[in-house]
């Protein structure tokens, strides 16, 4: 459950997922179940131009198993917090 | 009160130990679709989601050239501050070399 | 009678919370759909195809099932929505879901053509690119000479 509560706290926050078919989207975390299926609000896509049938959306519930990456912002990072929630989880928490 | 903890802590008896030792270290990381990361380790799980920070990565890919046919391969690097990585694109993950 | 709905239903809204031991707030699974019900969305596969439908039914897998579902093929700038029917995708292939914008259903610039001339310049894409594979193919044996 680490990177579902850590997920949680980016509510709000703009970050850009990464597909594993390459499509990269950028908007704002609106919601994220205990499976990190995501859901953005605002979305922009970054290749727009590759996928066009994107434009006639501006939000989107994107599946957690296709995800590659999230870009983080730095800002909402606390490295401390995430090494003592990690090493929680490491002893069966 | 806690008791103070017997060896465990430094020794590998299970694969995932490996990653718990490499917490704030840079890794290695192999991943699927020919791309590779290196960055500093703050969180990962027993999937292999891992959370990286300070990321390098290096993707290579292989275009075949319009005229001439030929096979060239590129490689792409890019630098990312903080980025999370699901685990089930993960082929290997190296610790670093310790002296 | 009441619609059906679906299992987990009336879930409350997640709380971000601090990072701490293990929280018991998350809702129940295979809620996170509710608000999509009932609504026209665009779903795209993993094959790439985009189908658009209004959002009948879920579960905890994403397995959807679509009413008055379309498959919107885009070649170049022209599009064509060719009708399916009723349709249950299986969670597996879905890689994403949006809401249609109701007022740009369409996606903009582009011409809405027939489903014939979609097909037909579906494949001549097709056969542009095996053109292209072939004469590669032929580059390669002439090399071996």
């Amino acid at each position: 459950m680490l990177f579902y509560s850590y997920f949680k706290t980016l509510v709000g926050k703009e970050v850009t997922v990464e597909l594993k078919n390459d499509l990269a989207i950028t908007g704002v975390l609106h919601s994220v179940d205990q499976y990190l299926n995501i859901k953005l609000t605002s979305t922009r896509v970054v290749d727009e131009a590759k996928y066009p049938h994107m434009m006639s959306v501006r939000n989107c519930f994107i599946r957690g198993s296709v995800v590659r990456y999230v870009h983080l912002p730095p800002g909402s990072v606390d490295v401390e917090i995430l090494h003592d929630a990690t090493r929680r989880e490491a002893k069966g928490g | 009160m806690a008791e103070p903890e017997p060896m465990e802590e430094a020794t590998v008896r299970e694969p995932l130990d490996l990653i718990r030792l490499s917490l704030d270290e840079r890794i290695y990381v192999k991943l699927r679709g020919e791309r590779e990361i290196r960055g500093r380790l703050h969180a990962y799980d027993q999937h292999l989601n891992m959370i990286l920070g300070d990321v390098e990565e290096t993707m290579t890919t292989v275009e075949i050239d319009d005229e001439t046919y030929e096979e060239i391969i590129k490689t792409q690097k890019r630098t990312i501050p903080f980025l999370f990585v699901r685990g089930d694109g993960v082929i290997l993950i190296s610790p670093p070399l310790r002296s | 009678m009441a619609a059906p709905l679906p299992l987990g239903g009336g879930a409350p809204p997640p709380q971000p919370g601090p990072l701490g031991p293990p929280q018991l707030d998350y809702p129940p699974p295979g809620t996170a759909l509710v608000e999509e019900l009932d609504k026209k969305l665009l779903i795209q596969l993993r094959d790439g195809r985009k189908i658009i439908g209004v959002l009948r039914s879920f579960d905890q897998f994403a397995n959807l099932v679509l009413e008055e579902a379309v498959e919107r093929i885009i070649v170049g700038a022209r599009y064509s929505d060719v009708p399916l029917g009723m349709y249950l995708l299986r969670g597996e292939n879905l890689v994403l879901m949006g809401q249609l914008d109701p007022n740009h259903e369409a996606p903009p610039g582009m011409e809405a053509v027939s489903e014939a001339a979609i097909r037909e310049a579906l494949r001549a894409e097709r056969e542009e690119a095996r053109i292209k594979g072939t004469m590669r193919g032929r580059f390669d044996f002439l090399e071996l000479e």
